[in-house]
């Protein structure tokens, strides 16, 4: 029996978030339009962005942001953010880059099997089960969508669509700022770098919820220890049960479906057979905790225990 | 003699005489990454270390509890020995008849990042080194901002709108100090403020110095201004989900070590806005001692004790938390007492490398190197030396992309164990940079730097490679010592923490350190230097055995031999080097050991590669160096 350090899917929890656009450029007033205590709905407007010049607000129409989640308004910041309590089921990915931005749900289906062409709906959160590529982004980016949730991306494409250093991202002391300097499409990777598939877990939770209104964080920093993160709100009449707010199982037991994160065998998945008593040797002679995976297709696998992350 | 043994909260010898008879002790090392937890116990009257767990530290979500890691590499010794020593969440104290609990839980940590630190007010280049002395060897960072009325008056001209000056990191560098140039400082320095969220400041600069008590109302002045807007932005981390001991509190507190005769309106200028805590004025090495003591405090204060979990990790122990750092330098430092001589230890971490000398006349230099590491700060090191020298110590060929890769890796899967061959060549190659970069920050730091006749090294990247000669060859490349040295691995990762036990427990702590710490002798090591002519002899080595067996190897330049003497080998050994070369005594001298040599796991390892070492420029004849050189350590 082992610890797994991640935490990928919460199925039900009781958060907090603050509602905040992140550095936008040209507007800088702020308004809150809610106050402590009053309930929300997801696509319900909460702030209102001013431009803002030199000489003061000027009279372009403002922006309104929704709420993005369903709960209770428990806090208006200094700034103007908007901290929501909710009840909803927790994403957390392995890397993303970009500010928090609301949208709908929206699966995304491939040309070749869509009957007709497929349609980016403008401001929408695009599901891509599969790895995302440099066209992708650039695609998704020119019709408006608001963020990506793939599994995986070559560290190459994603310096090239993002144009800047993303290991100096991960570290900057600043981020929220960094942010700002990013284009305007949130991403959230389930799995990391490289071409890895969403696992049927991963990719079944986010099936479960296309459709709703969603909030999603692409920030990722090594500095802060923050990943991104996708949270959809239950619907009103699905009432909270306390009782039903479990803890994200995180013991690597006998039988538990893991997925490896790290190492050569990186992205498979399948069922822990066995852990090893001792200490293992791998291929490079280092010994480390180990144990064996039984895959799917009823091959094995000896891997470090802190590269398998529990998904099932 | 920069580091407060015991900060703040710290227990030291208070805890001597109730440990005194302690039969068990349980001591637990957080990481950034890994949390090591070492249980010691008297076997025939000794202390040995017993068992030893290692689990991920868990200071981030879904965990956020410090104490979570430590069970559960507790866990793992649980298993080993099968007894019981956490129940409820709570270490087990004392130790029962059933052998369940132990009677003494010490912790030291080196998670949680370090103490940031910006200093302001009248920096000139003198403080800047002096600061910089003060806090290298703790967990912590320092910014420099000098105020713009002492950048100004330091250039020569009398304060806006002048002419000149400035620091090369500053705005419009060689413009005249006009007003327009002085509000584009200031919002420059507001930024900076804001960019590196400081846990505290410390104001220096004397009325005498240039700029007078200007630089320290601007250094007031920037700091309300900073604050307030920092308290504006309050709650910047929340959307983003920063966890709350990373939003540091609403005060930047201050430490005052400018002129005395203006601390009263130093607090009266911050009144409501931070709290200020004087020390002695900063003007020579003299102060050094105090503004270390000042900054381990506001460490332990602002760093470890908001980290998640530390109330319970307290709870179990009578004895405070302290930084792994502070431990290991106490250990550095009665180690060259005790052996009487020039001790060099390394720790490379995942965030964090050390690099600590301990002379055998009290002299102490130790280096910190904060965000610097072959886990979470494999990123630095690439941001610092780039990519090239990285793939200078690998023997194949490596594309940007690919080192890029395993660093963005290292950064998001900080857990990850090399278990490719490939991927372990690339963490040594971070090993050794990283190495490199903390010792020439040391030596620049205190600007000297003798030989050392003892290197010992730890940390998980060393202890954790798979054959020794991988970690001689690594303490070669980086350190590059000189003359004859002798090489220890720390391989229990034990003596970043025997500082700490040697507080409560000092006959424990040297007992462990003999008996467990220091056994993993790699080797004597002889690294002739000077004009070494490649191809040609560097040095005729002759080896007497204890057996009365001789043995002569003729070493030529550019090569590394290893001459066998095993562990509990004893030999004499006697050196001839080229007419140009020097083994410590002097180009061509001759030198005999007075006493025997010992041994090691790897050898007597003559390195004549020559210093510095100097890799060939030819990427083939690169890679073929590298393999011949680690065959021959069997590395």
């Amino acid at each position: 029996m082992a610890h797994s350090p991640d935490w990928p899917v919460v199925s039900q929890t009781v958060l907090q978030r603050e509602r905040w656009p992140g550095y936008l450029r040209g507007y800088r007033q702020v308004t809150s339009l809610v106050r402590p205590g009053q309930e929300v709905l997801p696509d319900q407007p909460i702030i209102r962005l001013e431009r803002e010049t030199m000489a003061g607000p000027t009279r372009a129409a403002p922006v309104t942001l929704p709420a993005g989640l369903r709960g209770r308004v428990v806090d208006v910041t200094h700034r103007g953010g908007v901290v929501i309590e909710s009840y909803g089921a927790l994403l957390q990915g392995a890397l993303g880059a970009g500010r928090q931005v609301a949208g709908v749900l929206t699966i995304w289906q491939e040309p070749a099997r869509a009957s007709s062409p497929p349609v980016i709906p403008p401001g929408a959160l695009l599901v891509v089960p599969g790895p995302l590529n440099f066209s992708l982004l650039r695609q998704a980016q020119r019709s408006g969508v608001a963020g990506i949730i793939a599994s995986s991306i070559a560290l190459s494409d994603l310096e090239g669509f993002l144009r800047t250093d993303f290991i100096q991202l991960l570290e900057t002391p600043d981020v929220e700022l960094a942010q700002s300097r990013l284009p305007d499409l949130t991403l959230l990777l389930t799995e990391g770098l490289g071409t890895i598939t969403m696992p049927t877990a991963g990719s079944n939770f986010l099936n479960r919820y296309r459709g709703s209104i969603a909030l999603l964080s692409g920030i990722t920093s090594q500095r802060y220890h923050i990943v991104p993160e996708l949270i959809i709100s239950f619907p009103a009449q699905q009432q909270r049960d306390p009782s039903q707010i479990l803890p994200s199982d995180l013991m690597l037991t006998l039988g538990a479906q893991v997925r490896v994160c790290a190492g050569e065998y990186i992205g498979f998945i399948g069922l822990i057979d066995y852990f090893f008593v001792y200490e293992q040797v791998f291929p490079s002679g280092i010994h480390a905790r180990a144990l064996r995976i039984r895959r799917e297709d009823g091959s094995f696998i000896k891997v470090p225990v802190t590269h398998v992350k529990r998904i099932g | 003699m920069y580091t407060q043994p015991y900060p703040e909260g710290g227990q030291g010898q208070a805890q001597a005489s109730s440990s005194a008879a302690a039969n068990s002790l349980l001591v637990a090392d957080c990481g950034a990454v890994f949390t090591k937890v070492s249980l010691f116990g008297l076997v025939e009257g000794q202390y040995r270390l017993l068992a030893r767990g290692e689990a991920p530290t868990t200071l981030t979500p879904p965990n956020e509890d410090l104490t979570v890691g430590i069970i559960q590499a507790i866990t793992i010794i649980e298993f080993i020995t099968g007894r019981r020593f956490v129940s409820d969440k709570r270490v087990l104290t004392p130790e029962q008849d059933s052998g369940d609990g132990v009677d003494v839980f010490i912790a030291t940590v080196s998670a949680g990042g370090p103490l940031r630190l910006v200093v302001l007010g009248g920096v000139s280049a003198t403080l800047e080194n002096l600061v910089s002395q003060a806090i290298s060897g703790l967990y912590a960072e320092a910014q420099f901002l000098p105020a713009p009325a002492f950048s100004a008056a330091s250039s020569g001209a009398s304060p806006a709108p002048v002419a000149a000056g400035g620091r090369p990191s500053s705005p419009g560098q060689g413009a005249p100090w006009t007003p327009e140039r002085i509000a584009m400082e200031w919002d420059r320095q507001l930024g900076r403020v804001r960019e590196l969220n400081p846990h505290v400041s410390l104001i220096v600069g004397m009325a005498d110095a240039p700029g007078g008590p200007n630089s320290l109302q601007e250094a007031c002045q920037l700091l309300v201004k900073a604050t307030r807007n920092r308290n504006e932005r309050q709650g910047a981390g929340a959307s983003a989900g920063i966890p709350p001991q990373d939003n540091v509190a609403r005060q930047i507190p201050v430490l005052y070590a400018g002129a005395p005769q203006y601390v009263e309106a130093v607090k009266r200028m911050v009144q409501g806005v931070s709290e200020v805590t004087r020390v002695d004025s900063l003007t020579s090495p003299a102060q050094v001692g105090a503004i270390s003591i000042a900054a381990g405090t506001m460490h332990d204060r602002h760093v470890l004790r908001k980290l998640p979990g530390y109330n319970q990790l307290q709870s179990w122990s009578a004895t405070a938390p302290i930084a792994t750092a502070t431990s290991l330098s106490s250990l550095v430092r009665f180690l060259a007492q005790h052996y009487t001589m020039n001790v060099t230890a390394l720790d490379v971490g995942g965030a964090t490398t050390t690099v600590m000398q301990a002379g055998e006349q009290g002299d102490f230099i130790p280096m910190v190197n904060v965000g610097l590491g072959v886990g979470p700060g494999a990123g630095a090191i690439l941001q610092r030396v780039g990519w090239q020298r990285i793939a200078r110590w690998l023997p194949f060929a490596i594309r940007e992309e690919e080192i890029r890769q395993f660093v963005a890796n290292m950064l998001l899967h900080p857990y990850e164990v090399p278990s490719a061959s490939r991927e372990l060549q690339l963490s040594h190659a971070f090993a050794r940079e990283a190495i490199i970069l903390t010792t020439e920050a040391a030596k620049k730091n205190s600007g000297k730097w003798s030989e050392a006749d003892l290197i010992l090294a730890t940390g998980g990247v060393l202890a954790h490679a798979p054959k020794y000669g991988q970690v001689a060859m690594m303490l070669l490349d980086a350190l590059q010592p000189r003359g004859v040295t002798s090489l220890v691995l720390d391989k229990t990762m034990l003596i970043s923490q025997l500082g700490a036990v040697a507080a409560v427990a000092p006959i424990t702590a040297v007992q462990v350190n003999e008996n467990d710490a220091v056994t993993h002798r790699l080797g004597t090591c002889v690294i002739p230097y000077g004009e070494l002519q490649p191809g040609q002899l560097a040095v005729r080595v002759g080896v007497e055995y204890s057996n009365g067996r001789q043995q002569t190897v003729d070493v030529m330049a550019g090569s590394v031999e290893v001459i066998p003497l095993r562990l509990n080998e004893q030999a004499l050994l006697t050196l001839f080097p080229a007419p140009t070369v020097d083994v410590g005594l002097g180009a061509g001298e001759r030198a005999r050991a007075a006493e025997e040599i010992d041994g090691g796991l790897v050898g007597l390892i003559i390195d004549a590669r020559g210093r510095p070492l100097v890799l060939p420029t030819d990427q083939a004849e690169r890679q073929a160096r590298l393999l011949q050189w680690s065959q021959a350590l069997g590395a």
